[in-house]
């Protein structure tokens, strides 16, 4: 049984870097601004999902019991359950900061697609004047 | 173009590829471990320890410890960050007033009635989980973008219009912004400050005991614990959150007549 | 590790897979945008599977509420076919 669950692992990981290549083709090949902004999105998000599924650990055992502290412990003891079952919170931490700093980029990045639009009357890189076509 | 593009398709697949053959055989470390590393062992055992109390910090919750006790500098970082982006975007269209009477009608007076009953519950959720972050999952910046999502949803349902005449204004939202960021700054000094005060060594950005520091920040309310700094650090970032988010879809958002006026009075400095 | 969990996991980025594609691929730019708020409630529940509620409860107003907000805005003020 425990060789079908890595098995479906590999298939979560495998299709995030699935993911990932389509959205770099799509940033890369995509004349349109707005498509490579929404690339860009899917982008940024497949990177961090490898991020926390790095901190993921397997616990044998049935699911429910999960690393949650519902009460005020009283005693050293009733933190082994949570220090055995527990994710590591490191990379949750870090990810949590590079999704705040990639909204911040990508608001500014919409109001800069405006003001293009207003200058060059279209959201296409390829056919303005000095673009790889014009 | 069909050859550019080929040759970008398979360089991409190639790159697809090889990332996936590391991962398969191992080079990233077995997938799904058993155990966690040293590390993170520390950091769980750290966060709620009043058996050992120098290097505790007295929350429940350990992602949020981390956030913002034990790497609190690159959380407060990561809001001026945010601060500076929402600075930038208000400063393309810099010029630009609210103006009233454009014409807005909001949608219908089903799809208002609606709105007005989920009003009240996602507020109180949203604040919910920014003042309970020591305690659940959840912190400043999950309570504040709830709330901001509010926002969003009242702006579209009823128009902006609606809103600049109820007397929300681009001013008020920054100032409520920056007297989030000022109760941040304030809370990360404040042992410092009392440590001054009364003429013992203290840190910034200091939450509880330490080897070399006596002063700490208070753990409990009546019977729960109160993370020390951690409250407050919530409190705040979710009042900033809030209100930075609802100006920057506020100044993307502006009419075509704002704008124009915006440009308009942009363009003398050319 | 209950193996219904990791099966719902499998199901959601699989399903992430195909919405990832249709949107890079589609000429609306509106439907790319609603099929990656659909990659994005895929990866939400992904998350959790994988243990990280505080990033479930900061992935799901920003990616699935605010991001998509703000790209309908901009295609509002430009175009809506691309090409």
């Amino acid at each position: 049984m425990s060789d079908y669950i890595s098995l479906m692992f590999t298939v979560v990981i495998l299709s995030l870097v699935a993911n990932i290549g389509i959205a770099l083709y799509g940033i890369f090949t995509k004349p349109s601004l707005i498509k490579k902004f929404i690339a860009l999105t899917i982008f940024s998000d497949s990177i961090n999902s490898f991020a926390i599924a790095i901190g993921f650990r397997r616990v044998a055992g049935s699911y429910p019991s999960v690393a949650v502290l519902a009460d005020v412990p009283g005693s050293p003891e009733e933190l082994q359950h949570f220090y055995a079952t527990s994710v590591d919170p490191l990379p949750q931490a870090l990810v949590l900061t590079a999704i705040v700093i990639g909204l911040a980029v990508y608001m500014f990045l919409a109001g800069l697609i405006t003001l293009y639009y207003k200058h060059y009357g279209t959201t296409r890189v390829d056919v303005v004047r000095g673009g790889s076509r014009g | 173009m069909r050859a550019r593009e080929l040759a970008i398709a398979s360089s991409v697949a190639l790159m697809v590829l090889l990332l996936a053959y590391v991962i398969e055989l191992g080079g990233l470390g077995p997938l799904a471990p058993h155990t966690i590393r040293d590390l993170a062992k520390s950091y769980l055992e750290y966060a709620y320890n009043p058996w050992n109390a120098t290097v505790s910090s007295m929350a429940l919750e350990a992602v949020t410890a981390i956030v913002w006790d034990y790497r609190g500098l690159d959380t407060y970082f990561e809001t001026s960050v945010l601060f500076v982006a929402i600075i930038g975007v208000a400063a393309l269209y810099r010029g630009y007033r609210e103006m009233r009477g454009l014409g807005g009608a909001g949608l219908s007076e089903i799809v208002k009635t609606s709105t007005r009953v989920l009003v009240p519950l996602i507020l109180v959720a949203g604040a919910s989980i920014a003042i309970h972050g020591h305690l659940t999952p959840g912190g400043g910046f999950q309570g504040g973008s709830f709330m901001a999502v509010l926002m969003v949803l009242l702006a579209v349902v009823f128009s902006l219009d609606y809103a600049f005449e109820r007397g929300l204004s681009s001013r008020k939202l920054l100032a409520i912004r920056s007297a989030g960021l000022i109760g941040i700054l304030l809370t990360s000094l404040a042992l410092l400050v009392a440590g001054a005060v009364a003429g013992v060594y203290a840190y910034v950005f200091q939450n509880m005991v330490r080897e070399s520091s006596e002063l700490s920040m208070p753990r409990w309310i009546f019977d729960r614990p109160l993370g020390g700094t951690l409250f407050f650090f919530n409190v705040f970032e979710s009042l900033a959150v809030v209100s930075g988010l609802t100006l920057t879809f506020i100044v993307l958002a502006l009419r075509r007549e704002e704008v124009d006026h915006a440009l308009a009075a942009g363009e003398w400095y050319e | 590790m209950e193996p219904v969990a990791i099966l719902l996991a499998t199901v959601a980025a699989l399903l992430s897979v195909i919405a990832t594609y249709l949107a890079v691929v589609s000429k609306d730019l509106l439907v790319a945008v609603v099929l990656s708020a659909v990659q994005s409630t895929a990866y939400a529940l992904i998350y959790y599977v994988l243990m990280a509620p505080d990033i479930v409860l900061v992935y799901v107003p920003v990616s699935v509420g605010l991001l998509p907000a703000v790209s309908v805005l901009l295609i509002k003020k430009t175009e809506r076919y691309e090409g």
